[in-house]
């Protein structure tokens, strides 16, 4: 009411309490202010400081602004392979999350299996059974008279590694989808089975639009990482960024240097997809705000 | 709906990644079916100038039949690349490189992935077992080098108890101990009773034996290449007499392709003899080394391999 009251023209606030509120919300306000501009001057402090601790020791930055957009190049393959690997994950951790929640012992099975395995193994292991172990199988079955079905099994590198990424990620992401279904009350359900829906209609209609809202964060989190696990795929010989940085790196020993610059364009990177997150949350939360 | 066709759309995508793979192969020896598809996949790690690096601003070649994954010659440079280009233009068809880790090349199982390795490769007893070998484009000649001061050593004979540095667990350190065997070479260990004396890399060893004739190390066994930089970077050293063995550096080709890789090794073999013949390889060799790397592997009697048994 205090609202309306205020924003009608031609009145002055008469409740001397609104401005003595608006004053404290305008001084925490300028604290807030303060506080961010102090943790900003300690970052750029930390930063000079590295920098002068790198120029101390045999640091070369001529060298750095004359070979990062080298490095630079690889950016493009490794946002390419996150985002394909991202998007095929997020199926996965859908289907997987499904499972985990069904009462069918067969899916249940299959998808704990799943996850159970996956989460327990580390990413470098999957990527070489993947692009090493597979084609094993693949030579047996073309040995068995399968040529077509064989081929299957042996994938290029760029294949091999969005597959494992996949695959890695989406065991992390059905709990992660399995979590944010679970948030989302027992009285919705009620609620809707008391309408007649079926568990499907459930799921579709009532279940899964709310929980997106609690999940597309997190996925947004996962992808973040991924960029920076993407870096494994370059042992398949993939001319990503940090592929780029240590072979280039070799032909003048300049290893700090090439690593500094890859270092430096994954944490751009970072930054700019945690702001990009961060919109997108305050986004999806828009609808629940009072 | 808007859901329904997301999904669809990703398994479409997915299922085009997984197809996009499945060449078929009609061709029944190996040589036929490069000849047909007009590349040569040849695998490289640019981790090793100046036989192989990545060119800075090198563009993918236009109008190329390298797939998406391969890279054209323009994006590599170094002795290898240049021989593969010289090699695929023999065959008359254009040469694509793939880059795993070395570690992967020496490994064998290539799972067709990619026809050739040049990528100069040391031919050794334990590889034979995986890979065939071709003709070698060139040798690492071994030699010893001594400081610049010394007078008293007119050939590696006269190095007898004398202590030799170089790199642990290289040939030289094997040669040393009279256990290094070379296909297609006989080994004669010219020095009697050397003293080792192991470093983690050549380029330690030439510091120390830098610092003075025989305040550190008598003498240094390294690759001829390496000591001949070494020299040119200002040390001072000089080598003693002629090489003493040679290491032989040879294209590989995987044992497990299909189909039949044996005409091709045999094919590779000729057009390499053909590069040693014409001089094509003496002129790369003079380019990036400044030596002739190259002649005494013109000689290396291929046939004694006898691979294929």
């Amino acid at each position: 009411m205090a609202v309306e009251f205020l924003q009608t023209p031609g009145k002055p606030p008469e409740d001397p309490h609104i401005a003595m509120g608006q004053a404290l919300m305008a001084q925490q306000r300028k604290e807030r202010l303060i506080l961010m501009v102090r943790i900003g001057v300690v970052w750029v402090g930390l930063i000079i400081f590295l920098i002068i601790v790198l120029l101390q020791l045999d640091f070369d930055p001529s060298y750095v602004l004359a070979h990062y957009p080298f490095v630079l190049e690889g950016l493009l393959i490794t946002l390419g392979i996150s985002l394909a690997s991202i998007a095929a994950a997020t199926v996965l951790a859908l289907v997987g999350a499904m499972g985990r929640l069904s009462r069918n012992p067969l899916a249940q099975g299959i998808s704990g299996f799943y996850v159970s395995l996956v989460r327990g193994t580390p990413l470098l292991i999957q990527i070489y059974i993947i692009y090493l172990g597979l084609p094993q199988i693949g030579k047996t079955l073309i040995s068995m008279g399968h040529p077509q079905l064989g081929q299957l099994f042996v994938l290029t590198g760029v294949q091999s590694g969005i597959l494992a990424l996949s695959l890695n990620y989406g065991a992390y992401m059905t709990e992660i989808f399995r979590a944010g279904i679970q948030s989302i009350s027992h009285g919705q359900r009620e609620a809707a089975e008391s309408l007649g829906m079926n568990r499907w209609q459930i799921m579709r209609r009532v279940i899964l639009p709310q929980a997106v809202r609690i999940i597309i964060p997190d996925i947004g989190n996962q992808f973040i990482a991924m960029q920076k696990d993407s870096a494994q795929v370059s042992v398949m010989g993939i001319w990503e960024m940090t592929y780029r940085a240590n072979r280039f790196a070799r032909q003048d020993s300049k290893f700090m240097e090439m690593f500094v610059i890859a270092a430096a364009f994954y944490w751009l990177l970072t930054i700019v997809s945690s702001w990009l997150e961060g919109l997108l949350e305050r986004k999806l939360a828009h609808a629940y705000e009072r | 709906m808007k859901k329904y066709t997301i999904a669809f759309t990703m398994f479409v995508v997915l299922g085009l990644l997984l197809s996009a793979c499945g060449g078929t192969a009609t061709a029944d020896t190996k040589l036929e079916e490069i000849l047909a598809r007009g590349t040569l996949i040849v695998s490289t790690d640019p981790a090793y100038p100046p036989q192989s690096e990545l060119v800075e601003g090198g563009k993918r070649a236009e109008n190329t039949k390298c797939a998406a994954d391969q890279h054209t010659a323009s994006e590599l440079s170094g002795f290898d690349i240049d021989v593969s280009v010289a090699i695929a233009e023999k065959l008359g068809v254009e040469a694509c490189f793939v880059t795993p880790d070395w570690t992967l090349i020496t490994g064998g199982n290539w799972a067709n992935r990619w026809d050739i390795s040049v990528g100069s490769m040391t031919i050794t007893p334990e590889r034979m077992e995986k890979l065939y070998f071709t003709q070698p484009y060139y040798t690492t000649p071994a030699a010893f080098f001594v400081h610049t001061d010394n007078t008293s050593y007119a050939q590696p004979g006269d190095l007898a108890g004398k202590t030799i540095g170089g790199c642990t667990g290289c040939t030289y350190d094997m040669y040393l101990a009279g256990t290094l065997q070379i296909p297609g070479e006989t080994i004669n260990l010219v020095v009697d009773d050397p003293q080792f004396m192991g470093y983690e890399t050549d380029l330690n060893a030439l510091q120390d034996l830098a610092l003075g004739d025989g305040m550190r190390l008598d003498a240094v066994l390294t690759a001829q290449p390496t000591g001949v930089g070494a020299i040119s970077d200002g040390l001072p050293l000089k080598q003693l007499g002629d090489p003493v063995y040679f290491e032989y550096l040879a294209a590989a080709v995987d044992i497990a392709t299909t189909p039949d890789p044996e005409s091709f090794v045999q094919k590779i073999t000729d057009v390499i003899l053909e590069l040693h013949a014409d001089g094509t390889l003496l002129q790369l060799s003079e380019q990036y080394y400044g030596l002739d790397l190259t002649t005494a592997a013109g000689e290396f009697d291929w046939e004694m391999l006898n691979q294929f048994k």
